[in-house]
């Protein structure tokens, strides 16, 4: 009997949803983080009846036949990029993304990481890194003896000295965007990388081709809506419930057929 | 001949039938864009050899799908797309064109607006949509024009079909059709939203209920059909 197969696929599907909410949940003051939401699709169907069967000696054809579906399966757990609120923090290393577009940063396996973590931190040789302590690219480092930094909206980083009227130029922070934002993959730590389905990198200044600029002082919140999440914790476990409910009356109708004299 | 069990074990057949179509209702609830399916019950007839008349006996025939309007979710993704009205997207899936209500769509690394199955959308003419990467606002409007930067560049077409009966499923919340498509002028796209499915948790356990008793109902008939050929044969065997 397979509507006990059924229930099955719908309560692993309900539990993913409560997974991909607890995991929002916990990251909901992560900085840059962006709630993900589980999609579902429709298992393949069965054909009982194929349309367009020949029903009678008259010819008279079944206008819609008997197709049964088999469940429920998870499609996909898609993150939704969506711009988080900017917090004021007052770091002069702290760059919040407002807009599309992520910070590259160096891997120790040398491969390029993106992130939009832009809580920046220095080295003790100078060296820019994020809060992991990779580099960005393109390298910018800090001299020892410069007494405050500046990045304006277009990533410039600018340095005073003490015994210096004007700014001094150390480069620029660039921003990478993607055809397909949804098609990275995340390796924890706030980071994502390329894959086929993202595309390639369009890595250049900030505020051109779509790409978001630079807040100095400011940190990106996580986008997650706490309260969305526990209507949604909610549905998935009523969801759940209604699933198991499923499983025992099919469980009590094999019961009564097994009572069948 | 046995006739009367037989007759309630073609009702006992198709209740099972029926309950696995509202197992997979209620496995769908949570499904974007699904559509409720029902299992409608005819009279079949057998012609019996032996005797004149024929014997009525229960069938699970026609399939039943629900072309009521599910919830609209906000979510504010721009590639979440719900429809209002009875309209559908058309997809171009490796088995050809099909219907769909599942509006969760993303980019491809191409640019195309696809769906989470990697099937391209088509516009009004059947071709693809295809977005410029550098753009930075792509708005989509109720009648599926896609504007990006204020540029209109495509429609999202919008399709209707006669006979909602007629939409043959598959897997990926997916609709096959052989019949005419005709553009569905009341349906609206909304932006940032998705259509979550139109399953009735209520009405499906309603009719979980109903199906297991009527099972429970059969059950006992069958019990007292074999306890009636029982005093049938006693009674006969005490007068032989």
């Amino acid at each position: 009997m397979r509507a006990l197969d059924i229930a099955a696929t719908g309560m692993q599907a309900q539990q993913t949803r409560v997974e991909v909410i607890s995991n929002n949940l916990a990251n909901m003051s992560t900085t840059a983080y962006n709630a993900r939401r589980a999609e579902f699709a429709d298992l393949h169907y069965q054909q009982i009846e194929r349309p367009g069967t020949v029903t009678a000696t008259t010819g008279a054809v079944l206008p819609a036949g008997v197709q049964l579906g088999l469940g429920v399966r998870t499609s996909a757990v898609a993150m939704s990029p969506q711009q988080g609120a900017l917090q004021a923090t007052g770091g002069e290393l702290d760059v919040a993304i407002d807009g599309a577009g992520y910070i590259e940063i160096e891997l120790p396996s040398g491969a390029p990481g993106y992130t939009r973590d832009g809580a920046l931190k220095r080295t003790g040789d100078g060296l820019i890194v994020t809060s992991e302590g990779f580099s960005v690219v393109p390298e910018i480092t800090v001299p020892e003896d410069a007494r405050s930094l500046t990045i304006n909206a277009d990533g410039e980083v600018y340095a005073y000295f003490d015994d210096q009227v004007a700014a001094q130029l150390l480069g620029q922070l660039t921003l990478a965007t993607f055809t397909n934002e949804k098609g990275l993959e995340a390796i924890g730590s706030n980071l994502y990388v390329e894959t086929e389905a993202s595309g390639q990198p369009n890595v250049g200044a900030p505020g051109v081709d779509g790409r978001g600029t630079f807040r100095q002082g400011y940190l990106e919140e996580s986008s997650v809506d706490a309260v969305r999440e526990i209507t949604e914790l909610i549905e998935a476990q009523r969801g759940y419930e209604l699933n198991a409910k499923v499983i025992t009356a099919a469980d009590q109708m094999l019961g009564a057929t097994t009572q069948i004299r | 001949m046995d006739n009367p069990n037989y007759v309630t074990l073609s009702r006992q057949s198709g209740l099972m039938k029926a309950m696995q179509a509202v197992a997979n209702n209620i496995a769908n609830m949570s499904t974007g864009g699904f559509r409720r399916e029902g299992v409608v019950f005819a009279e079949r007839l057998e012609r019996m050899e032996a005797l004149p008349d024929t014997l009525a006996m229960t069938d699970a025939r026609v399939r039943h799908t629900s072309t009521e309007q599910g919830a609209l979710r906000a979510t504010g993704g721009t590639y979440d797309l719900a429809i209002e009205g009875p309209g559908f997207f058309q997809v171009e899936t490796a088995d050809g064109p099909r219907l769909t209500r599942a509006g969760a769509f993303t980019r491809s690394a191409t640019g195309e607006l696809v769906t989470m199955g990697g099937a391209p959308v088509l516009d009004s003419g059947g071709a693809p949509v295809l977005l410029p990467p550098d753009a930075s606002a792509i708005s989509i409007a109720g009648d599926g024009t896609v504007d990006v930067d204020g540029q209109p560049i495509a429609q999202i077409g919008l399709w209707e079909v006669a006979d909602a009966s007629a939409l043959a499923r598959q897997d990926g919340v997916l609709f096959q059709t052989d019949d005419a498509l005709e553009p569905a002028a009341g349906s609206q796209i909304v932006q940032g939203s998705l259509e979550g499915s139109n399953v009735d948790p209520i009405a499906e356990m309603t009719r979980m209920i109903e199906i297991q008793r009527a099972y429970e109902l059969g059950q006992k008939f069958l019990e007292r059909e074999d306890e009636r050929i029982r005093g049938v044969i006693r009674t006969m065997g005490q007068t032989a």
